[in-house]
């Protein structure tokens, strides 16, 4: 039989040095393809990244912001990873992180603390609040065996609603004018910034943590080998006498815990009071995902996919404030970005083969055989 | 020494245009910080729309703007503007960016701040509002005399002080020319610009009976489903004649350039600096040119409407037998007059509950206005908290 002129062959595992190459390519590609949009809007692309690099690294402040915006998707992301790496789809990070804020907002509001207990309890209930909000779906999965994926995506729905009640409700402020917002917390449950920066350091040292943490779980303990089990195949670890359910709640848990204690850290670092979800939120837990998906579920990889989207964040935020663009070229930069990453995907696990290519790997080949 | 002098001046030098780098020489850079996205046509677009009068008025003045900032992260936005910029005045043209407003007037002690809708203030931090309640009130009195079901549907996004004085000033116009008339109210308690919602809402109004709109809400929904029904509207912020000439009656226009052209001169002038702003807070109304009464700028009633209002006569208690026509005139030219400064709010005024809220012969001060949380007699529906 003839050879195709091309074929696609699966690769074997991609070593880290590929992975890392071709995501910073295909950012790289994006950029170069949004240059078309920005020469559209009558900015000169290379005008246009040079803001955006000094508006993401280029200066103390820059860095600032971008690590601002990293933290809570690191919290998120690692969280995710775990999850992830379990199978278990957990795309309700955005809710689990308003719980975590409305939790931490009746800390710092109502419970009338000590002010030194009153920061360590809005994180810890915080993140019991989110975990709890994760292990609800959990329950549904084992209990009710109901997909995971459409719970935690409705249960955002719910955390979103419960905030707005709230706010426009029983906890709207007194000082507010009627607004929807509730009173400005008092300073003691103000997390402290990093310097002139407004990095909350708190938040910053517990996102590092969580990383790690969640690194060493995966890799380190029982637990984390049978959540890979489980992800790997459900059959084979229920026949290697895995508890399932245990595993979906402890990954639901932890992954829906820091979610909440980055919505902690967004009420008490940034916003000292509980606002419309939308400026909470600002999509943290739905970027979390992408952020996980990015780093291949590896707590580590979370580092740098998050302080990436930080980057896109910032540098976004910059190239509003230069241009005066409208605000969705933002959306669609980011989107490119996202695009580039999931199609090079197919680069580090399929290789095109033409005709006149080395022809010694055809044990690797792929079913579908393109002509 | 030498070298240490010459070192010097070339750092001088370098700094100084460093430090002059972005703003032309002697122009005066403000940067305008908007909530919502400004093709909304309504609360941000307005600011947008000032802000380029303001540029092509002042040649010694230079803009930037960003739109569809989040409330929280109003204060990065600053630093950049300022930093990135080098922008000498900051405008914020949202009631949510006020705390983040108010810290950044404290870091940068040397730059202006103007902040839209608030309470808060520094000797570097101004306020200012224009307030449509005047134009609430004659908007009002054409509703109830348009009306034929005396039912008036009104679709507000969050009640909040500034709705419920809207929605009184509203109500008492209609029942001035019409005293059966009653308006039905509807919050949308989702976002200021929420089409949806607004259309949802709308609907279910005109379902109830109501056969005029008005409204509260940066998108022209509620304008476009009265349309589609054959009824009457009012618009809302921006001029919403174009989207439907048959029915748009009148609605409030804003002119945020009177309040901006006057600040910036001020503080072009030297008057106001970054010193003495403690006390500046503009509440700019129709006097002031401020607000304005019409469905599109210079048109304050649509020809539309001019027959049947004009042949419409009612008893008014201050002008006798008079046309609605005539009678809105009257009161428009006596609210935009500084000498006879009538007010919408003048007692004797019951709330729906029928406590004594405006004694006779008493007009509200502008405390009262801001902070009015009760609902006039007339008004129909939900009414978030209403005072006992």
């Amino acid at each position: 039989m003839r050879e195709p002129i091309v074929r696609i062959a699966r690769r074997l595992e991609p070593s880290p040095e590929m992975v890392f190459l071709v995501s910073v390519g295909s950012v790289i590609f994006a950029f170069l393809v949004s240059g078309f949009l920005f020469s559209f809007l009558g900015i000169f692309p290379t005008e246009a990244y040079r803001v955006f690099l000094n508006g993401a690294f280029g200066s103390f402040y820059a860095l600032s912001e971008t690590i601002k915006r990293m933290i809570p998707l690191a919290l998120i992301g690692a969280g995710l990873s775990v999850s992830f790496q379990a199978s278990v789809w957990n795309i309700g990070a955005e809710g689990q992180m308003l719980i975590g804020a409305i939790v931490g907002a009746w800390v710092a509001l109502f419970s009338h603390l000590p002010s030194p207990l009153l920061l360590p309890a809005m994180f810890i209930l915080g993140f019991l609040g989110g975990a709890f909000w994760g292990v609800f779906a959990a329950w549904c999965r084992n209990k009710l065996a109901i997909n995971e994926i459409i719970t935690t995506l409705m249960l955002n729905y719910v955390a979103a609603n419960l905030v707005l009640y709230l706010i426009l409700g029983p906890w709207k402020g007194k000082t507010v004018r009627g607004f929807a917002y509730t009173d400005p917390f008092p300073k003691e449950a103000w997390l402290a910034t990093l310097g002139a920066t407004r990095i909350p350091l708190a938040t910053l040292l517990l996102a590092i943590i969580a990383v790690f943490v969640c690194y060493l779980i995966l890799t380190k303990t029982t637990l984390g080998f049978e959540l890979r089990v489980v992800g790997r195949g459900e059959k084979a670890a229920r026949l290697a006498g895995i508890n399932i359910g245990r595993v979906v709640s402890f990954v639901m848990f932890l992954s829906g815990g820091l979610a909440g204690i980055a919505g902690v850290g967004e009420v008490s670092g940034i916003h000292h009071m509980l606002r419309h979800p939308a400026h909470i939120s600002l999509g943290y837990g739905f970027t979390g995902v992408i952020v996980a998906w990015i780093a291949r579920a590896n707590p580590l990889g979370v580092l740098a996919s998050s302080f990436l989207f930080g980057a896109l964040m910032s540098g976004g935020d910059a190239l509003k404030v230069s241009f005066g663009i409208p605000f969705q070229v933002i959306y669609i930069l980011n989107g490119l970005v996202l695009l580039f990453l999931i199609a090079s995907d197919q680069l580090l696990y399929y290789r095109i083969i033409f005709r006149h290519g080395h022809q010694d790997t055809r044990e690797e080949d792929y079913g579908g055989v393109v002509d | 020494m030498k070298r240490l002098v010459v070192a010097l001046l070339i750092c001088a030098v370098f700094l100084w245009f460093v430090v002059s780098g972005n703003a032309e020489e002697g122009k005066l850079k403000v940067g305008f910080i908007y909530v919502g996205p400004v093709g909304d046509f309504g609360w941000s677009y307005a600011h947008d729309q000032a802000r380029q009068i303001v540029e092509a008025t002042y040649p010694w003045i230079e803009t930037v703007y960003v739109e569809a900032v989040p409330e929280g992260e109003v204060e990065g936005v600053i630093d950049r503007l300022i930093n990135q910029e080098g922008v000498d005045i900051v405008v914020t043209t949202s009631f949510g960016f006020m705390d983040g407003t108010l810290a950044a007037a404290q870091r940068y002690p040397d730059k202006i701040f103007f902040h839209c809708s608030g309470f808060k203030r520094a000797p570097n931090m101004a306020t200012y509002m224009a307030d449509f309640h005047q134009v609430y009130y004659l908007n009002g009195i054409i509703a109830g005399a348009l009306t034929k079901t005396n039912k008036l549907g009104y679709v507000g996004a969050f009640p909040i002080p500034e709705l419920k004085r809207h929605i009184n000033a509203f109500t008492l116009g209609a029942r001035r020319v019409n005293p059966n008339a009653q308006v039905l109210v509807r919050w949308l308690q989702t976002s200021w610009y929420d089409p949806a919602g607004a259309k949802e809402a709308a609907e279910s109004l005109i379902a109830e009976g109501a056969d005029v709109l008005a409204f509260t809400e940066d998108s022209p929904t509620v304008v476009q489903v009265a349309a589609e029904h054959g009824l009457p509207s009012f618009g809302h912020y921006s001029p919403m004649y174009k989207f439907a000439p048959d029915f748009v009656v009148s609605g409030q226009l804003v002119h945020w350039e009177a309040i901006y052209l006057d600040f910036f001169a001020k503080v072009y002038a030297g008057l106001y600096t970054s010193k003495n702003l403690e006390n500046v807070d503009y509440w700019w109304l129709l006097r002031e040119g401020a607000v304005e009464l019409g469905a599109d700028f210079g048109m304050p009633i649509n020809p539309v409407f001019e027959e049947r209002l004009k042949s419409t006569i009612v008893n008014d208690p201050v002008y006798g037998e008079i046309s609605v026509y005539d009678l809105v005139f009257a009161l428009l030219k006596a609210m935009a007059d500084p000498e006879y400064a009538f007010s919408p709010f003048t007692g004797p005024i019951r709330d729906r509950k029928g406590n004594l809220r405006v004694p006779e012969g008493v007009r509200l001060t502008m405390d009262e206005l801001i902070t009015m949380e009760w609902a006039a007699e007339g008004i129909v529906g939900a009414w978030p908290g209403e005072p006992e």
